[in-house]
């Protein structure tokens, strides 16, 4: 089991949702979250002074899938987040060790 | 769009190129490539330059400096051909600090923001509109001129601003090679200054002058920045990261690369360099800021302040018809540190005339030197002075192979002549402890004269400051007592941390070595003023109790009193009595906790003093003295603990992990493994001690001392205990110390019959257990 976390462009969330269900990921956190990159949080015309680091709004998606789901539901999200624009994002993978459905007690896969 | 690839491999690898000359060339391949990139995306515009500032601008540019591009426009950019640009640079991994301006934005930004304002003064050119980058740069200049008044004092400001973030350049173990006083960064801020003082750079670096017999103009300190400059080239190189602090781990494979011997070479190089920016950067901010101030004398303020010397524009000098003897370096020194003053050029330049002190010295020519010692931290920066311009030397020969040198360790802040400086700044605190307050400051300004010299450095530095007294004409009694206050300046903090305060024999050794009161006051107070000048760990409220009680002790034997007086306390045999009193009546292990102690009471058994040991270190707690009294089976253990966590100690996990290991069992060796593992240091943490097992049978008349010196680890105290446990030893008391990363610990130990271990063969066998010991937790498995 592995937890996919990808932080996106708030405007992409929806395209980001839509591809999950196709790829049958039913569950999924949502975080309103702020960050920059690279570079600085400052876009292609960027005017002001050099040193400056602006934090720009971000969303974070986290959601656990099985491993044989984790290539084809990274590769998903990335295609419907991306706009070939800095400040795209990333995803990234960390593996789970354990997981429990609070409601019937279900753990690991069965949990997902 | 595809662009020619960035291929700076070759660059990087080439082991020739250094310095100033890799930086222009690495800026050179860069602004090629970066040319060629614009060039196909704007060749139909016209009206838009790319133009490099600030670093990149000056063309020096380290392998992992950043780059510092504006996208320059006279009104309007097609935001689709910025974003074409900066693409290619992002993709190929450069951190670029882009922007996209119009010369009037620009400007504006530069009206009010001091680094936007100093990055154009380097303004350069790369490609496209020369009208509009020409034009941008002359204006950027201009108002920088213009706005000199309120730029200057901004940029003064600034200066000191930084200079209180790090440690100098020149001292520092780990010097951030960039900010810190004497760094790359303080030359360019003589540079900008010079800019805003209609002043051509190239002149007014000339007027730059440490009058030492030569010069620094401007040739010698483009020679200073160079030297910080390839030391920082390889640093980038050598860690493959951007960066401006050189560690101590990165030193040899940096010296390596610029051919010096070894790490010390190379910091004794940087240091030199880093001195002299420091000192001509003070110069300059000194003179500016009087200037500043609205004190445009020039030579028309002037103020006697006696024995031929005038106050002239802040600075001392002496006065134009004073006659020159081999007194005055002195006298000029100690009126500049009364009046916190600076020493003018010229009277610096004169001085260099003035003959030599006759040996012996005088009275006077004594008096003098400790007048200027006791001026304390105001003697500082004029001493500094006086070395810069070598007439420091004249009057002190030893000290010359102590300039600037390294002292590489955890705990050592200082170069060894700074170092020297600053316990002679402390001791200057504590001149009224002793009755010869000059004897006290020139023990602390000679102490470690001997680490510039092969050979240990104690031994060395006691010859030395023998034939130092002499030719100072100290009598043959305040000679010994010199040579001895060097002898055993470690004395005191060694002592006090790694032996027993209560044992008779150790209070009889100090007394022994101190020789006379008078003697042992010096020590104490060499002692702390020695210990504050060396750094932070070196020093604390405890270590200072521990040495203020062995020097009260050590005075109460040498008045002729007897050592029991003192090292048996009525008071804490009372405590004891009581508390074996109270455990008697339950029969069960009775834990107190008070502040930072820890005691506990109950039946003897075999390896319980490890196993008190392994809990503190479960429960995350570093022993820094312990104590073990016992009879008729019943024992009572002292722990003096520290959180590396928390200031205050929470208790209550601690007795009851204590209780179950006591009472049940806990798995200390696996828990302490797990702590290793959560704890681990990411980073290999430099050892300065060589690990070391000494069994000791003349330092106390009751037990053998054992002494371990060693890498600190988690559970190491633990360990040791237990090794000592299992070779059927007794610990009656433990001091721990910890200096960095490595600890010396002491344990008075005792056979099963209550003898000291003497024969040759358990000691070889104790030596070879305890140093197995030593090694952490995680190599134990093999």
């Amino acid at each position: 089991m592995k937890l996919i976390t990808a932080i996106i462009k708030p405007f992409k969330l929806d395209d980001v949702k839509a591809a999950l269900k196709a790829m049958t990921v039913e569950g999924m956190t949502v975080t309103s979250v702020e960050g920059f990159g690279r570079q600085g949080g400052h876009t292609e015309m960027y005017r002001g002074a050099e040193y400056q680091i602006d934090f720009i709004p971000k969303i974070k998606i986290e959601a656990v899938v099985a491993d044989h789901d984790v290539a084809r539901v990274v590769e998903a999200i990335v295609e419907a987040a991306r706009t070939d624009k800095i400040g795209d994002g990333k995803v990234w993978i960390t593996p789970v060790e354990g997981i429990v459905r609070i409601r019937t007690g279900e753990r690991d896969d069965d949990a997902i | 769009m595809a662009f020619a690839a960035l291929d700076r491999t070759e660059l990087l690898a080439d082991t020739t190129l250094r310095g100033a000359d890799f930086a222009k060339a690495h800026a050179a391949v860069l602004d090629r490539w970066l040319v060629s990139i614009f060039d196909e995306i704007f060749e139909r515009e016209r009206g838009v330059a790319l133009v490099a500032t600030g670093g990149h601008g000056r063309a020096e540019l380290c392998p992992f400096s950043d780059l510092d591009l504006l996208l320059l426009h006279d009104g309007e950019l097609n935001p689709d051909l910025a974003q074409q640009f900066w693409y290619p640079l992002w993709d190929a991994g450069l951190k670029v600090g882009h922007a996209v301006r119009s010369s009037r934005d620009t400007l504006l930004l530069a009206d009010t923001d001091l680094a936007t304002a100093t990055s154009l003064l380097s303004l350069r050119r790369l490609a496209g509109n020369i009208d509009l980058s020409d034009s941008l740069a002359a204006a950027a200049r201009f108002n920088w001129k213009k706005g000199a008044k309120k730029w200057l004092p901004q940029l003064a400001d600034a200066v000191e601003a930084r200079h209180t973030t790090s440690i100098d350049v020149a001292y520092a173990l780990e010097p951030d090679l960039k900010e810190a006083r004497g760094g790359l960064r303080d030359v360019h801020a003589i540079q900008w200054s010079l800019a805003a003082l209609d002043a051509d750079s190239g002149e007014a670096f000339d007027q730059l002058a440490v009058p030492t017999g030569h010069q620094i103009g401007r040739q010698q300190l483009v020679q200073h920045y160079n030297t910080l400059l390839a030391a920082r080239v390889e640093l980038h190189r050598a860690v493959r990261r951007p960066g401006d602090r050189l560690h101590l781990q990165n030193q040899d494979e940096v010296a390596a690369r610029l051919d010096d011997d070894n790490a010390d070479v190379l910091m004794a190089r940087i240091s030199s360099a880093a001195r002299s920016i420091a000192w001509a950067s003070d110069e300059h901010w000194f003179d500016l800021r009087r200037d500043l101030a609205g004190r445009f004398s020039r030579g028309r303020r002037r103020r006697h302040i006696g024995q031929g010397m005038d106050m002239v524009d802040g600075r001392v000098e002496l006065a134009d018809n004073a006659p020159l003897d081999e007194l005055s370096v002195l006298r000029v020194g100690v009126a500049a540190a009364t009046e916190r003053a600076r020493i003018g050029p010229t009277t610096l330049t004169r001085l260099h005339q003035a003959r030599d002190i006759p040996l012996p010295w005088s009275v006077e020519a004594r008096e003098l030197f400790v007048a200027l010692l006791a001026r304390g931290d105001d003697a500082v920066p004029v001493i500094e002075t006086l070395d810069i311009s070598d007439l420091w030397c004249r009057l002190l020969p030893e000290w010359e192979p102590n300039r600037c040198r390294p002292q590489r360790n955890a705990y050592h802040r200082f170069t060894v002549d700074r170092h020297l400086l600053e316990a002679v700044a402390r001791a200057a605190d504590l001149c009224d402890r002793v009755e010869r307050p000059d004897l006290l400051l020139l023990g602390a300004l000679l102490h470690d004269i001997g680490k510039g010299y092969p050979g240990d450095h104690t031994v060395v530095g006691m010859g030395l400051v023998h034939d130092i007294a002499q030719r100072m004409g100290f009598n043959d009694d305040d000679t010994q007592t010199l040579v001895l206050l060097v002898e055993h300046h470690l004395l005191l903090p060694d002592i006090a941390t790694r032996r027993d305060l209560d044992d008779p024999a150790t209070i009889r050794w100090v007394a022994a070595c101190s020789g006379t009161i008078e003697r042992l006051h010096l020590l104490g107070a060499l002692t702390e003023a020695d210990s504050i000048a060396t750094g932070r760990s070196a020093w604390g409220a405890w270590k200072a109790g521990l040495v203020s009680t062995l020097v009260d002790r050590a005075e109460h034997v040498l008045a002729g009193g007897e050592v029991e007086d003192v090292t048996t306390s009525s008071e804490r045999l009372a405590v004891n009595s009581e508390l074996m009193a109270r455990y008697s009546a339950v029969s069960a292990p009775l834990i107190i906790t008070d502040g930072n102690e820890l005691t506990l009471v109950c039946g003897d058994r075999h390896g319980l003093f490890s196993r008190v040991a392994g809990v503190l270190a479960v429960c995350g707690l570093d022993v820094s003295e312990a104590s073990a009294a016992g009879e008729n089976g019943v024992v009572l253990d002292r722990f003096r603990v520290t959180s590396a966590f928390s200031k205050e100690i929470s208790w209550t996990r601690v007795e009851r992990e204590l209780l179950r290991a006591l009472n049940s069992r806990i798995a200390i060796e696996s828990r302490l493994a797990d702590r290793a593992r959560s704890y681990r240091r990411p980073v290999e943490a430099p050892h300065f001690l060589e690990p070391k097992v000494r069994v000791l049978n003349e330092a106390s008349e009751n037990y053998t001392v054992i002494e371990v010196t060693g890498p600190d680890s988690i559970g190491l105290l633990y360990r040791l205990t237990r090794t000592i446990a299992d070779l059927d030893l007794d610990i009656a008391s433990a001091k721990v110390t910890t200096l960095g990363n490595d600890v010396v610990d002491a344990f008075y130990v005792r056979d099963q019959h209550g003898n000291k271990v003497t024969s040759p063969e358990d000691v070889t066998e104790i030596t070879m257990a305890l140093t197995h010991a030593l090694r952490p937790i995680t190599s134990t498995r093999s």
